[in-house]
């Protein structure tokens, strides 16, 4: 069996890519490196890496076990129960919205309003949220060659730049490994996560490819380029800006493009940072508006959120919903000038998610052992064990970090519960009691029909 | 468990509300779609036609659907009997739709309507 429209590896490696990259990743990156000694940001960053492609792996198992788009709300239904997987799918979505749409907002209005002072910056979020907005009302998405001249267009900048500025002061590597405490190390790796976020977001598409591997294989591939890419354009940062100069900047990547191209640098890195804004805000409202229009079917969100445009067939509700909440969760942002922390909640919301995709592999290992896997991550339960480890002690190293992170965090927790416990029954309720008496369209079989049947 | 000769009344059943439904028909006159129906269960496939708003069925399958829509029969004949909404056996994996979400949203409202909740 063939689909017609069958997605390529380069497409999944483009979309896997794409939806980390983003203006926000470079306040990452430079925070990676105020933890750490010297030019040593690339070991965080690597490290980063290759402790995603655990996550990518435990992922691919339970994407080749559940194909579906609803991700880890139904891997983590049949781990646990409907309960936790609600819990913990509401607060991802919102969490992640919400960091980097805030996040990404102030970066991008800081980059825009230096380029025309004149324009208030709130006004470049208000315009852009706009665009993406019509755009997926409309149902126009950016994708296939598009998405993939998008992003490899981004990762090949980011390399080129890192490239270039590494030439220009003719970088050696002074003590390539001291990179200093191991809470250093630990803090790094940590928000280096950040740099990884949403790369997992690639499985909904295993219901558009013929071969699920594909999508492990894309994960893989992506996190490998963009390990690469973030260590090299971090450590070119580092080298030729000190390190406090750039962190006290909100776009460092447009301080950098400065001093190592000129202006010709900063108007290329605005066109960067501006496709990477874009392709964030599209990909997360997209994912986003689904998983609320699939929640509201299900009774579990309210059922506005269910509206689907009659010319567009998308869900026009939940879209302008996300529009409202972008607006706020930048508004906000602006407002108080707290990105840094936005990029930290996001880490470790991403690193709790990853603790628990390892947990639901072992959990799924005994409740469907005999389920084919077309992807079987191999020596049993070391790796996802090890994944559940490691992440859940880089989100205890934010948390410690920033106790503020934990907080919100805990509040953040506190009130999906509260809502999973109260407004789902109440929502579900209310479902079964405006419902019509059910009335069965189907024949019902008599015995004789069905023995006849079966003879 | 259905039978194939269920699953056939069952889709038969869904494309003449379909067909019945003017609105479905404006709405989807630029949707062409081939859509493939499974079971797991029982030997059973299907393919549904969906050409200038107007949709077909036809027993078997045809190359190069866009959306398949496998299920065990029980499911399927339910869900095309419109005693089930699709979105149940959809969160909880029972039922798998393969092609593009924007295809798979469209089936799923135009499930909605023509069978309500």
């Amino acid at each position: 069996m063939q689909l017609k429209r069958v997605l390529t590896l380069r497409t999944v490696v483009a979309t896997s890519a794409g939806l980390t990259l983003a203006s926000s990743s470079f306040i990452a990156a430079v925070q990676v490196a105020g933890f750490l000694l010297g030019d040593t940001a690339w070991i965080a960053i690597l490290v980063g890496g290759v402790l995603c492609f655990l996550t990518a792996a435990c992922f691919s198992e339970l994407n080749g076990l559940l194909p579906t788009a609803n991700g880890i709300r139904l891997y983590f239904k049949r781990a646990f129960n409907d309960q936790v997987s609600l819990t913990v799918s509401i607060m991802y979505m919102l969490i992640v919205i919400i960091g980097v749409v805030g996040a990404e907002s102030y970066v991008i209005s800081s980059i825009l309003n230096e380029a025309f002072p004149a324009v208030p910056p709130y006004f470049w979020i208000v315009l852009m949220l706009l665009a993406v907005t019509a755009m997926n009302i409309r149902g126009i998405k950016i994708a296939g060659i598009f998405q993939d001249v998008i992003t490899y267009g981004l990762m090949a900048s980011i390399i080129l730049f890192g490239l270039i500025a590494l030439y220009k002061v003719n970088f050696q590597l002074d003590a390539p490994l001291a990179p200093g405490s191991a809470s250093g190390i630990i803090n790094a790796v940590a928000i280096g996560i950040f740099l990884f976020v949403g790369f997992e977001w690639v499985t909904p598409l295993a219901e558009e490819v013929t071969q699920i591997k594909q999508i492990s294989r894309g994960m893989m591939i992506a996190l490998g380029i963009l390990s690469v890419a973030y260590a090299l354009f971090t450590v070119g940062m580092t080298a030729v800006l000190p390190k406090e100069t750039l962190a006290h900047s909100a776009s460092p990547q447009v301080v950098f493009a400065r001093a190592v191209l000129g202006d010709t640098g900063v108007f290329w890195m605005t066109a960067v940072s501006l496709a990477a804004t874009v392709t964030t805000f599209n990909a997360g409202m997209i994912s986003v508006s689904r998983f609320m229009y699939a929640s509201a079917r299900e009774h579990v969100l309210p059922a506005i959120f269910k509206k689907v445009s009659i010319r567009f067939f998308t869900p026009w509700a939940a879209i302008v919903t996300l529009f409202f909440i972008g607006l706020v969760a930048a508004g906000v942002t602006l407002f108080t000038q707290r990105y840094v922390m936005l990029v930290e909640l996001a880490a470790a919301m991403e690193s709790i998610v990853y603790a628990l995709a390892g947990l639901a592999v072992i959990s799924l290992h005994r409740r469907l052992p005999d389920q084919p896997r077309p992807y079987l991550i191999k020596g049993g339960y070391l790796v996802p064990a090890l994944t559940t480890m490691v992440f859940t002690v880089l989100a205890a190293a934010v948390f410690t970090s920033n106790p503020w992170v934990l907080i919100i965090m805990a509040v953040a927790f506190l009130i999906c519960l509260a809502y999973v416990k109260t407004a789902v029954p109440y929502l579900r309720k209310k479902h079964q009691s405006v419902k019509p008496a059910a009335k069965r369209r189907r024949p019902v079989r008599t015995a004789k029909e069905f023995d006849g049947k079966h003879e | 468990m259905a039978t194939h000769e269920e699953i056939t009344e069952s889709l038969k059943v869904f494309t003449d509300n379909y067909n019945k439904s003017e609105r479905l028909k404006i709405m989807n006159r630029d949707w062409d779609r081939v859509v493939e129906v499974k079971a797991t269960d029982v030997e059973s496939e299907h393919t549904m036609i969906l050409k200038d708003g107007v949709v077909s069925l036809k027993k078997g399958v045809v190359e190069n659907p866009d959306l398949t829509v496998i299920s065990d029969s029980e499911t399927l004949a339910d869900i095309f009997y419109g005693d089930i909404t699709p979105t149940e056996p959809y969160n909880n994996g029972t039922l798998r739709i393969m092609g593009s979400e924007d295809d798979i949203i469209r089936l799923d409202f135009i499930s909605l309507l023509i069978w309500g909740e």
